[in-house]
């Protein structure tokens, strides 16, 4: 069994990540963002989830020890909402208020469609969004795989590390390919 | 997957463990509770007391038909009536949190009562993940308090267990089934009630308004979905929106309040849709509706906000 744990900076959602993730027969946990990189190494995981956070956290907020993870970790991350924004924060991005946030039900497209996350994932989809900040600026080292009408930056991939940041949510229900992109992500994990 | 058998197997022993002496749970009726008090019911007996509250905002007949459940499963349970104290401790509050800190409160004074002249130790409550979730704490920002959660007093006494705490709904009703619980299938309820579907101060005269227009919204509906005209929603209800407008009755004018009608489908509740309700089902529930309270309702409005960005209820 793979073992993948959910960060939670205070997300509504943190605890259907971990759901969605148990339902997917991975051994996870809730942990808090404070927990030290050595203190998940001993855990022995194999990839990490850092989840959305309370509102506005993602444009300035440090989400803990969120910075050691994305410097030291050899195993897939996937940022969700602030996790995301953060992680772009961190690699040199920028992240703003939207000009027009988004609340409900988007439909994204996918601009590149080769990537493993994504794999099986129709070039238009529903997803589900909460936000009120997101990235402007992609990071030099990212690609954007996805983006929707009013965000331009609705998915991205570092270049030559296994991480991930999403806007959207994939773990609430009403995502259509939420619970596949899940798979995908732990299909890279079990690499 | 979540497996309803094993988690059954898992939590009873616990409870055995955990519950030396004599428990007290908040017996609302509605699914989690019930699960709730079947399980902890298996573990200790009559050494379990439910208690239900009437706090005045329960729905139409609800306070009979808890009664009877609380007789169906055998539960050693007293039954408080308290609905003349929530609406004077609820008199001239408009506040949604205050609503919700007040009501949570006085389930508690009354469950501490029960408490001491039973001698209990343990607080059993049916909450479930989105419960404790939503109230915040923490890092996580505060949507709404739970009753079950935010609402509790620091001071409280009793030492709280809460078996479904991890779960969500759509797994309580998968444990519900194996125990082969009527509830199973019943729409969530939330525990401050009625109180929390009246817009502005939660009068007696405008509770008898929502209740009524409740009870039309969940018959119409439940016709409606058994007749196949439409999928059975998560959750369906009025809400009262004390604005008042203009209408006109045979040649008459009128001025009256507003009722929203709420219908949404989710699995878990974290993310809903609002239901899709066929057109003509809407018009039987708006004849109905402004038809029986004519004097008091003249106007019906459909609710079609998704959450995000709203919630389920409206406070």
């Amino acid at each position: 069994m793979v073992r993948i744990f959910v960060i939670d900076n205070g997300g509504q959602w943190t605890h259907r990540e971990w759901r969605t993730l148990r339902d997917l027969e991975v051994q996870t946990k809730i942990v808090p963002n404070t927990t030290i990189f050595e203190d998940l190494q001993k855990e022995k995981i194999q990839g990490l989830v850092l989840s959305g956070g309370a509102p506005r956290i993602g444009l300035d907020g440090s989400l803990g020890n969120c910075a050691e993870y994305l410097e030291k970790a050899d195993f897939p991350i996937l940022g969700i909402c602030a996790g995301h924004q953060f992680m772009a924060r961190f690699f040199g991005g920028e992240v703003k208020p939207s000009k027009i946030p988004e609340f409900g039900q988007v439909e994204m497209t996918l601009i590149k469609d080769d990537d493993a996350l994504f794999e099986g994932v129709l070039k238009k989809s529903i997803v589900w969004e909460s936000h009120n900040d997101e990235v402007t600026v992609l990071p030099k080292d990212f690609v954007r795989i996805a983006e929707s009408e009013n965000c331009k930056i609705q998915a991205m991939q570092h270049k030559k590390k296994q991480f991930y940041g999403l806007q959207f949510h994939p773990e609430v229900e009403h995502t259509e390919y939420g619970e596949h992109i899940f798979k995908n992500f732990i299909q890279l994990c079990e690499e | 997957m979540f497996n309803a058998e094993k988690f059954i197997e898992k939590t009873i022993p616990n409870l055995q463990k955990d519950i030396q002496r004599k428990a007290l749970i908040a017996f609302s009726g509605g699914v989690d509770s019930t699960v709730c008090a079947a399980l902890v019911n298996k573990a200790i007996g009559d050494r379990l007391i439910a208690v239900h509250v009437n706090t005045g905002y329960m729905r139409k007949n609800e306070p009979e038909q808890v009664k009877q459940m609380m007789e169906d499963l055998s539960l050693n349970y007293r039954f408080v009536d308290a609905s003349k104290e929530y609406y004077a401790a609820l008199k001239g509050v408009e506040d949604p949190e205050k609503k919700r800190k007040i009501i949570g409160e006085k389930f508690i004074r009354i469950f501490e009562k029960v408490a001491r002249e039973e001698k209990v130790d343990y607080l059993v409550q049916g909450t479930i993940a989105p419960d404790w979730i939503e109230s915040g704490g923490g890092l996580r920002d505060t949507i709404k308090s739970h009753h079950n959660v935010g609402g509790l007093p620091k001071d409280m006494k009793l030492k709280l267990a809460e078996p479904l705490r991890d779960l969500y709904k759509d797994e309580v009703r998968k444990v519900a089934r194996v125990l082969h619980l009527k509830v199973s299938e019943r729409q969530p309820f939330p525990g401050p009630g009625l109180a929390i579907r009246i817009i502005g101060e939660p009068t007696p005269e405008r509770t008898e308004l929502v209740r009524e227009a409740c009870d039309i919204v969940e018959k119409e509906i439940e016709r409606a979905s058994e007749q196949g005209l439409m999928e059975r929603p998560w959750q369906y209800f009025a809400v009262l929106i004390p604005i008042k407008t203009v209408g006109v009755h045979g040649d008459k004018r009128a001025y009256g309040n507003t009722i929203a009608i709420r219908a949404v489908q989710s699995v878990d509740a974290m993310t809903c849709h609002y239901s899709t309700i066929p057109h003509e089902v809407l018009d039987t529930i708006s004849t109905k509706i402004t038809n029986t309270m004519k004097e008091k309702v003249n106007r019906i409005v459909y609710d079609v906000t998704n959450k995000p960005p709203g919630t389920v209820e409206w406070e």
